[in-house]
């Protein structure tokens, strides 16, 4: 029952983790970006007066967000280039299957900010001779935004943690690095344990962050 | 332009539903145990005594942090080493499972705990009742009609988590339709059918768990 910790020979590879921990981040700043930007195009498009505009992106946003991410991302690596012919590499399905899940989510989030602003704004702006662009960009995106900062960043927190899924098609990011540690010194329990040591020591300041702007917003509206 | 051809997949119809019942199996047992585990760690989260409520924020705290596949990765290969226990696959996930969404669960059940106003427990205790029964029989159930909503959300997460157990061999949906994909060289139509049957059975819960939030909120039981 006693089992000896040995961590020195996870230390000693700590150059494949940290080719891990960059693969992690790389793909993390692209999903984040692509999701985030997506998101808010789709969220337009739900309030969109065109109907075939507005039935694609609630298709979109359902199809997404009610099928595991998972098989989203095997779908696009094993199934999409049968369809079209691209070559799809590990990265790519990662990226593709990450962004468009957090897409539909995050169009979710805006779609919630920019309905829980107050007509009134709408008609304010209207009224000092704003077109419909102008007001969203000038007057309900700048508020709706600062009240879905916290989602936006749990949103931000479950991307990272997705990043991990793209070990299943073998991209090289953390988890993946981990497995191949693992599987050099056959020391699964300290590899595991550090890789979820890194995950904790990397999102938690910022989950504490949420905490603290959550609080901070209910105080000032 | 590519021919689509689903005939060699229907035929292996009941390959998939074989998995789709492991899934369900593993959602259910980890759903079941999740609640447990989640009122258990809220309680305890919220309890005075310092020697309880730590290691339950730290419990809560890690498990909602970390990625769940590196959870399951950690519990399948790592946690054997320490117990000298042999790990079958579904143990393995519906331990990482059950223990992840109780960890969700918890956030879930404390926060309907703390909304429910102080004069219910002030009205409860002047009738004479102890701690732990206004909890069981007045706070507890307000609180329950509340995180309904919230409680749906997490179970339909939880069932889509479920696919992760694919990457340690338990026979699931997706990992039989891996399997499938292989043996008929069909993946586009595989994946194609696995995602609409993730579709269907998620679309319907969620049209179930909103026809519900929408009659507790007409018996006024419930706001929103």
């Amino acid at each position: 029952m006693t089992y000896n910790w040995n961590f020195h020979d996870v230390f000693v590879n700590w150059w494949a983790l940290a080719i891990g921990v960059a693969g992690t981040l790389k793909l993390f700043v692209v999903c984040l970006v692509l999701g985030m930007s997506l998101g808010l195009v789709i969220a337009l498009g739900r309030r969109s007066q065109n109907r075939p505009v507005r039935w694609l992106s609630t298709l979109f946003v359902e199809f997404f967000r009610n099928t595991p991410v998972l098989v989203q991302i095997l779908w696009f690596y094993y199934a999409l280039p049968i369809l079209a012919p691209i070559e799809i590499s590990p990265f790519m399905a990662a990226i593709l299957g990450i962004s468009l899940n957090s897409a539909a989510y995050s169009a979710e989030i805006y779609r919630g900010g920019i309905q829980s602003i107050e007509p009134g704004q709408w008609e304010a702006a209207k009224a000092i001779g704003m077109s419909g662009l102008q007001a969203l960009r000038r007057i309900i995106l700048p508020q709706a935004i600062r009240r879905i900062i916290p989602a936006l960043t749990n949103r931000g927190v479950e991307i990272f943690k997705m990043s991990t899924l793209a070990s299943v098609v073998a991209y090289v990011e953390l988890l993946q690095q981990g497995k191949l540690v693992a599987s050099l010194n056959f020391n699964p329990l300290e590899v595991y344990t550090v890789v979820a040591a890194i995950f904790l020591i990397i999102l938690y300041p910022i989950v504490r962050l949420t905490y603290a702007v959550e609080r901070h917003l209910a105080r000032s509206d | 332009m590519y021919e689509w051809d689903f005939s060699p997949v229907l035929a292996q119809g009941g390959f998939l539903l074989a998995g789709f019942r492991n899934t369900l199996i593993l959602t259910a047992t980890a759903l079941s145990g999740g609640l447990v585990v989640g009122l258990l760690l809220a309680l305890a989260r919220l309890s005075h005594r310092r020697w309880l409520s730590m290691p339950a924020g730290v419990v809560i705290e890690v498990f909602r942090t970390t990625p769940p596949l590196v959870q399951l990765f950690w519990f399948y290969f790592g946690l054997p080493i320490v117990l000298a226990v042999e790990m079958t696959p579904f143990l393995a996930a519906a331990l990482t499972f059950t223990i992840q969404s109780g960890a969700f669960f918890a956030e879930i059940f404390r926060a309907g705990i703390v909304s429910i106003e102080k004069g219910q427990w002030e009205a409860a205790k002047a009738i004479g009742m102890s701690h732990s029964q206004c909890m069981r029989r007045i706070v507890l159930p307000q609180a329950v009609k509340r995180m309904f909503p919230s409680m749906m959300e997490r179970s339909i997460e939880l069932m889509k988590t479920t696919t992760l157990v694919a990457t340690v061999s338990y026979a699931d949906l997706l990992f039989q339709a891996n399997e499938l994909a292989q043996k008929t060289f069909r993946p586009l139509e595989v994946f194609t059918v696995v995602a609409l049957m993730y579709f269907v059975t998620i679309s319907f819960v969620s049209f179930l768990a909103a026809r519900l939030e929408r009659r507790f909120a007409r018996t006024g039981e419930f706001t929103t």
